[in-house]
């Protein structure tokens, strides 16, 4: 009852501020609206959704649990614990940690990748989880994006978390395929940063979006020029990891 | 009898808010200028602001400790298990979920209690902790802007309260220096919280406005979303960095589950009008 009268209260207040949100969604453009949000969008594993999304269910609509017990975690198939995984952060997430919506987004590279569980994090069990089964990991969000003809931002941040180089030419297939999607530049930068690849560490655009006076709002921006070395270098890093 | 312990309950709660030490600075009304230009959360914009008291410093852990001695308040940490903590070696924006953490243990038993700290600001207490104790103490939390004019300290500058240059930062606020968080930095003398006051004020007598602990606003933003219920903090704390987070200033502001309870998360209240 508690909580229901802190939600009406906190609603209300949201009201009061109603005013407002005409001058924040002028301030960008539709295309920067359009992009921010297919930027943020998950992709929805198959694996047993009907059965994970049942499980979820249930824990949401007691606002005081986040995650599974164990014995239900432990119940789900690999798969299944997969797409618990990609739909479902079971830990809080800090403050500060949101992406702030910036202007002409879908022209800038970013330093970072968005939350895709805004507000929420993976624990502990679901990164180790991750990391486990890394192969696993890389074959479904393959096989998922093949279907999907996407890479949503939780397969990214998976990728990320599990230091998945061996999946940078696909990374690079999938953004050839429309240009688009600027965060999968992110991403293989992020791949670089993991392994410490001298070639990038030592450039001009780790300076800038990495160096001692970036932050994790820092960007540079899209074009030819930057594309053309982000994939060729990505491209070499990965040749050199594959030889060992 | 039951009347009897009810009276004394009562008579026990009033002479305890009374000892509360909190100070406050009286912030005139006028209009003021918040915001910044081209920011899509904090848009630059003048509001009319009416006169409000707000306290000198983020609620201590004294403080609070008061108000669950008085009645015997069980945080959402302490319930649930659920608070989330930090120690060095973690990566940038991971925290690890301590059952273990509450107010007194902000970052779980295993790393210490607040007994020499009560002069620390409380944290790992969620945003429905907080309203029980505004509830309490017959208090609230400051609105976004009121928030904002006080951590300007009446000036429309830059984004501090001093102007545009960030290196002042280490005069005024507990903040990280490291480049990462694999490693603890004290070399500002704290790696968690500070006693408040531990740094220099802004020019109205405001402590701690950046940096410290993240300090909770009331109120929503035209960006939140319409499905789920979020809450905001302002002004950053020890674990920000300038290369991660970065909100230690007068114009970000956050977001948060208003079940979630860090150690990094506090507040700092304004009086009722009477």
């Amino acid at each position: 009852m508690k909580y229901k009268l802190l939600t009406i209260a906190l609603l209300f207040c949201s009201s009061l501020f109603a005013q407002e949100s005409a001058d924040y969604n002028q301030k960008q453009s539709k295309e920067s609206l359009a992009y921010h949000e297919a930027r943020t969008k998950i992709s929805v594993p198959p694996y047993g959704i009907v059965k994970v999304r049942a499980k979820i269910a249930k824990i949401t609509s007691d606002t005081e649990n986040l995650k599974l017990s164990a014995k239900e975690y432990l119940s789900l198939s690999l798969k299944e614990k997969f797409t618990y995984c990609m739909i479902h952060a079971e830990d809080y997430d800090q403050n500060c940690d949101p992406v702030l919506p910036v202007i002409d987004e879908e022209k800038k590279i970013m330093a970072s990748l968005e939350n895709p569980f805004p507000e929420f994090a993976w624990s502990e069990r679901q990164t180790a989880f991750l990391n486990k089964n890394r192969d696993s990991v890389m074959a479904l969000v393959k096989a998922s994006v093949l279907r999907s003809k996407r890479m949503g931002l939780n397969y990214k941040l998976a990728i990320n978390e599990i230091n998945g180089w061996e999946m940078i030419p696909f990374i690079i297939q999938t953004f050839k395929a429309d240009h688009k999607d600027l965060d999968l530049l992110t991403l293989l930068m992020k791949l670089m940063i993991n392994n410490n690849y001298a070639p990038f560490m030592q450039s001009e655009t780790h300076r800038k979006l990495y160096g001692n006076e970036a932050n994790d709002r820092s960007y540079i921006k899209f074009n030819k020029a930057n594309e053309d070395l982000m994939l060729s270098r990505a491209n070499d890093f990965y040749l050199k990891m594959k030889k060992g | 009898m039951r009347q009897v312990l009810i009276f004394l309950l009562t008579s026990m709660q009033v002479s305890l808010y009374a000892q509360l030490n909190l100070n406050y600075v009286a912030v005139p009304a006028g209009v003021y200028t918040v915001g910044e230009k081209d920011h899509l959360k904090n848009p630059l914009r003048k509001v009319n602001m009416a006169a409000f008291n707000i306290a000198v410093t983020e609620l201590t852990n004294a403080d609070f400790e008061k108000f669950v001695h008085a009645t015997g308040y069980k945080t959402d940490a302490e319930r649930l298990g659920n608070a989330m903590v930090f120690e060095p070696g973690l990566k940038e924006f991971r925290w690890i979920n301590d059952s273990t953490a509450y107010w007194r243990y902000p970052n779980g038993i295993s790393r210490g209690g607040i007994l020499d700290k009560m002069n620390h600001p409380v944290t790992t207490i969620s945003y429905r902790d907080i309203q029980a104790y505004c509830s309490w103490a017959k208090v609230r939390l400051p609105t976004f802007e009121e928030w904002e004019i006080a951590s300007r300290a009446g000036d429309a500058a830059e984004q501090y309260f001093w102007g545009a240059d960030k290196t002042q930062i280490v005069k005024y606020a507990n903040v990280w220096h490291g480049k990462d968080h694999l490693k603890a930095d004290q070399s500002d003398g704290f790696m968690y919280t500070a006693p408040v006051k531990s740094f220099l004020p802004n020019k109205w007598g405001l402590y701690d406005m950046y940096g410290n602990v993240f300090e909770f606003c009331q109120g929503g933003l035209p960006s939140d979303p319409k499905e789920r219920v979020i809450v905001h903090a302002r002004g950053g704390s020890w674990w920000c960095s300038k290369n991660s987070c970065n909100y230690f200033n007068s114009v970000d502001i956050g977001n948060i589950n208003p079940r979630a309870s860090f150690s990094n998360q506090g507040f700092r209240v304004v009086q009722l009008k009477h």
